[in-house]
């Protein structure tokens, strides 16, 4: 009996907070009617903008109610409203989304005060369940109607706010763009790197240790100590150019990444690191491979989490988790830090490298997410969308 | 002493059998792909083998996969693996069966002809012959640890010793004597907990196991 109110309350709380939302809607519409006019009698243009993006403020605080109670993401997809006001108002009134979301509005006029009904349900349910179910213990029925209507409500809405197939497709477009254009700046800044680097490092050596070898031949007859110094300080450049080529090389693609695959990598990586990491990659060690670059990604943020545990954390001890998933290949890196990692607002503290991870796992399509509240434990999750 | 080589690379294929040749060692038999390698082997069971650990044809870790095969088949057959970059990983798997007879050794040493010449006797004798550079990582990463405690003259001779010289080369790199070396050597093992008696290969396994212990793990 406890549960059943205790569950009722709850949905309660919920169709409350709708009917709220509902009454408030009621008072905008009064704003929304001035607007239209005001708009055909091209007084209030600017309103217009500014009204849809209320209505987004609006829907979007009914999607999170809703997303609140049955636990599942209700997707959003608007076009951002920015510019002079001749385009804000052309986004304004062509994004598919506005029409969504005035439906949703009209329909909840009608079905917003749904909750109202949970009032005479309370006395009657407490009074009829309360002799039926507490006294003569059968189930209740009456207080789990009050359930059933945050159900239908939230369904209701669930239903009509959910974006048309075209808005999610601009919204997938909007999405692609930034990723595409973060991906291409992130790799040209690669290229200048190594460029910078070949042309500072190997370069430069290649051009003296030439240059000594030249000398050499000169002093060859005339003073073979000198020549053989010469040759000495020309091996020595051999050597520190092939040291840099190396260095470069691996900056480009681990070795042994294209050696051992995935799972070899971070196998090694786990033992040529400060920490006692503990791998788990079974999975991995039979099958298909991942494309390269999904592998070069993943290979990527493992190295980068790394170093920050090691850097950062101030935690003895890492666990790296490789897994196939049905879409892709997930990445879980996690260390007993002392956290901190993210920001309160969710941004990424100084110096940690995890704008880069993001950029390059964006780049594939994929998920990243870190959680790492201050004291532990820092968590950082990929999923890379492959196919296997 | 008879030599197997493998390396796809024909330029430094050639400049590997110059080498060899000129220093009077004799060549017997060249790999240029992986099949190659194990029945070259078998047929000539040659004092060393030089292995290139990326090969054809899937220019992996082959050279290093048909090292330890050969290790299986032939057991004590010296082997010294040349690579374009070092991983202590793959030292670790190299290692796994004993350090006797075995090499790791980045290609730019070749350069340095008298140090690659003294590594390949080496091992060809039954001793060990590992990349400074893997040793230097070895050493770098391992703060908080007894090592911490070592003298830098100390720290040099761990390194030498790492990499398998003997005392005598130890004494003559350092420009120190005989004695001192032995006494540094003493100390390190002093510092390390190790069992002071060891020498040659022994004592290189039990150094590196040492430094692969000294942050929690085994050497597999």
């Amino acid at each position: 009996m406890r549960e059943t109110v205790r569950r009722a309350g709850r949905a309660t709380v919920q169709l409350a907070l709708a009917v709220g939302l509902t009454a408030f809607s009621f008072a905008f519409i009064t704003v929304l009617l001035i607007t239209a006019i005001g708009t055909v009698a091209l007084i209030g243009s600017w309103l217009l903008p500014e009204a849809v993006l209320l209505i987004r403020r609006i829907a979007g605080a009914k999607r999170s109610l809703v997303a609140g109670w049955t636990r599942q993401e209700i997707p959003e997809a608007y076009q951002p409203i920015t510019g002079p006001l001749r385009d804000r108002l052309r986004t304004a009134v062509r994004d598919p989304g506005t029409l969504v979301d005035l439906r949703w509005m009209l329909a909840n006029y009608a079905y917003g005060l749904l909750g109202l009904l949970a009032l005479p349900l309370w006395p009657a349910g407490l009074l009829l369940d309360g002799a039926w179910c507490g006294l003569l213990r059968h189930r209740a029925m009456v207080l789990p109607l009050i359930g059933r209507l945050a159900d239908l409500d939230a369904a209701w809405s669930a239903a009509l706010l959910k974006p048309s197939p075209k808005a999610l497709l601009a919204k997938r477009v909007e999405q692609l763009t930034q990723t595409r254009a973060g991906a291409i700046a992130a790799h040209s800044a690669e290229l200048r790197r190594i460029e910078r680097d070949l042309h500072d490092g190997a370069q430069a050596r290649l051009v003296s240790l030439s240059m000594r070898i030249g000398l050499a031949k000169r002093a060859y007859e005339r003073d073979p100590e000198a020549g053989r110094r010469l040759l000495d300080e020309a091996q020595e450049h051999a050597e520190e150019a092939l040291a840099e080529l190396r260095h470069v090389v691996r900056g480009i693609h681990p070795p042994i990444l294209t050696d051992r695959g995935l799972a070899g990598a971070v196998l090694a990586l786990a033992a040529s690191g400060g920490l006692d990491v503990n791998v788990q990659a079974d999975e991995l060690e039979d099958g298909p491979r991942a494309p390269v670059a999904v592998e070069s990604a993943a290979y990527f943020v493992v190295a980068e989490a790394l170093t920050n545990a090691a850097k950062h954390s101030g935690s003895k001890q890492a666990g790296v988790s490789l897994t196939r998933t049905r879409t892709g290949l997930r990445v879980v890196v996690r260390d007993e830090g002392k956290g901190g990692a993210v920001t309160a607002d969710g941004g990424d503290a100084g110096g940690t490298g995890l704008p880069g991870m993001r950029r390059r796992v964006a780049a594939l399509d994929g998920i990243f997410v870190v959680t790492s509240p201050v004291g532990g434990p820092t968590i950082i999750e990929a999923e890379l969308p492959c196919a296997w | 002493m008879r030599v197997v080589i493998a390396e796809d690379n024909a330029l430094l294929r050639e400049g590997l059998v110059l080498l060899l040749t000129s220093a009077g060692h004799e060549v017997v038999a060249v790999a240029v792909a992986e099949p190659e390698i194990l029945p070259a082997l078998l047929a000539h069971r040659p004092d060393i083998a030089v292995l290139d650990v990326r090969m054809p044809p899937g220019f992996r870790d082959e050279g290093l996969r048909a090292a330890l095969a050969a290790r299986r088949q032939i057991p004590g057959l010296p082997v010294l693996v040349l690579s374009q970059y070092v991983e202590e990983a793959y030292a670790a798997e190299l290692l796994g069966g004993g350090a006797s007879g075995i090499g790791y050794l980045l290609k730019d040493r070749v350069g340095r002809v008298e140090e690659f010449l003294d590594a390949l006797d080496r091992v060809s004798a039954g001793g060990t012959a590992l990349d400074p550079e893997v040793v230097t990582e070895l050493l770098t990463r391992r703060r908080g640890t007894p090592l911490d405690s070592l003298t830098p003259r100390e720290r040099e001779v761990l390194t030498l010793m790492a990499e398998g010289h003997d005392n005598t080369t130890i004494a003559a790199t350092l420009v120190i004597t005989e004695r001192a070396v032995s006494k540094h050597i003493g100390n390190v093992f002093l510092k390390l907990g190790l069992p002071p008696t060891d020498v040659g290969h022994r004592r290189v396994l039990a150094v590196l196991a040492h430094l692969n212990n000294a942050a929690g793990r085994s050497l597999e």
